[in-house]
């Protein structure tokens, strides 16, 4: 049981990093192949739509500062905590980074036809990147309250 | 990824269809749309291509029945597993229906017999029962029916046209919100792009170019009788 437990924690330390890694990559995917769609049919400014596309590589980095506030010695006390708030902090990454693609995916499409709208279409994608920074903060807040573990 | 976002590159790479009644030309060729559309896999751009032929009349042979049609499109939709392209097909068959009623009436025939296969879709039953009726008492769920009437009745052929491009166009388009980067989307953009072609092609020249196609291919193996006789008189 007690190897569950800690198995448990380490999952949690190691999940905000690595789901969050797969959130970004979809999420930067999905909107670099509508970057390459509108690079075909457009003239020009094909740098905007190659820096949207990594838009969504902001998660990982999210992941990885957390992966590194939840590090410590992973004890029965302080597995149940590591656990919940890595592997939740992990699915809103990933959700966060798959949807952020997705966004950035329409304001390329629709920023391609009409340039002048393109700063406007990004809205979604930045009010979506200030729901991953609620779970990013408050992952780092409430991991501040676990048990260091070994004692300290 | 899912199939939700199966196509974002092709659906980017394509530009945006003008709105319907401005457009001047098609958005892109259909040489340079098919070429986009080689990135469909094999059985997406075999569902295209069925719901394509149903939907297309110039794919429809001269020759064909009422109740063939019918037959052939029942086994199309037995092929098309997808829930929003077999409502797109239709509503859009329905429409059609509605229109092929019309039609019959103003020519004068009666209420078609219940064995006779004459339309598709929901409403065939209901459009024979209230068939002295101006709308088929079918109001509620077309409200465009008494102005299609009234149209055939005065013969404005190209007011017509609009008003039946415009329901069609407005048909594909309640799907578009659901669907921005799936198949689904990309069926939607290349039925808009039949829209746009068939309305800009309202030409007078092609017009006759299309007539004159339709006549020989209806006069069949007599399409050279004339000719024929011209050159003996000669």
């Amino acid at each position: 049981m007690n190897e569950i437990a800690l198995a448990l924690g380490w999952i949690g330390i190691y999940s905000p990093m690595a789901i969050g890694a797969i959130g970004s990559s979809i999420g930067c995917a999905i909107a670099g192949q509508a970057g390459i769609g509108a690079m075909l049919e457009t003239e020009g400014g094909y740098g905007r739509y190659i820096g949207l596309s990594a838009f969504p590589s902001s998660f990982v980095i999210y992941g990885i500062v957390i992966m590194f506030t939840l590090n410590r010695e992973v004890t029965a006390e302080n597995a149940g905590a590591l656990f919940g708030i890595g592997l939740f902090a992990g699915l809103a990454l990933l959700f966060a980074g798959i949807w952020q693609g997705r966004a950035c995916a329409s304001a390329i499409n629709a920023a391609k036809e009409k340039p002048e709208i393109f700063g406007l279409s990004l809205a979604p994608a930045a009010i979506i990147e200030g729901f991953a920074v609620f779970a990013f903060v408050f992952a780092l807040v409430v991991s501040a309250d676990i048990p260091a573990g070994g004692g300290s | 990824m899912g199939d939700a976002n199966a196509y974002v590159m092709l659906i980017t790479g394509l530009p945006r269809p003008e709105a319907l009644f401005r457009a001047k030309r098609p958005p892109l060729s259909r040489l340079k749309l098919n070429r986009r559309l080689r990135v469909l896999a094999p059985d997406d751009a075999e569902t295209l291509e069925r719901v394509e032929q149903i939907l297309t009349w110039a794919s429809m042979p001269m020759s064909m029945t009422d109740a063939q049609f019918v037959a052939s499109v029942r086994a199309a939709m037995q092929t098309i597993n997808n829930e929003t392209l077999r409502l797109i097909v239709r509503d859009r068959l329905e429409i059609r229906t509605c229109i092929a009623a019309l039609r019959r009436r103003l020519r004068g025939e009666g209420r078609p017999s219940p064995n006779n296969v004459w339309g598709y879709g929901r409403w065939r039953e209901h459009i024979r029962r209230n068939w002295s009726e101006t709308s088929f008492r079918l109001d509620n769920v077309f409200p465009w029916l008494r102005e299609a009437d009234r149209l055939l009745r005065a013969g404005d052929s190209l007011a017509m046209q609009r008003l039946l491009l415009d329901l069609v166009w407005k048909n594909v388009n309640r799907h578009v919100g659901e669907h921005e980067f799936d198949f689904e989307a990309v069926v939607i953009y290349v039925l808009k792009w039949d829209i746009v072609d068939r309305w800009v092609r309202h030409d007078s020249g092609l017009a006759t170019e299309r007539c004159d196609e339709l006549s020989e291919s209806g006069l069949g193996e007599f399409a050279n009788l004339f000719q024929h006789q011209q050159y003996q008189s000669n």
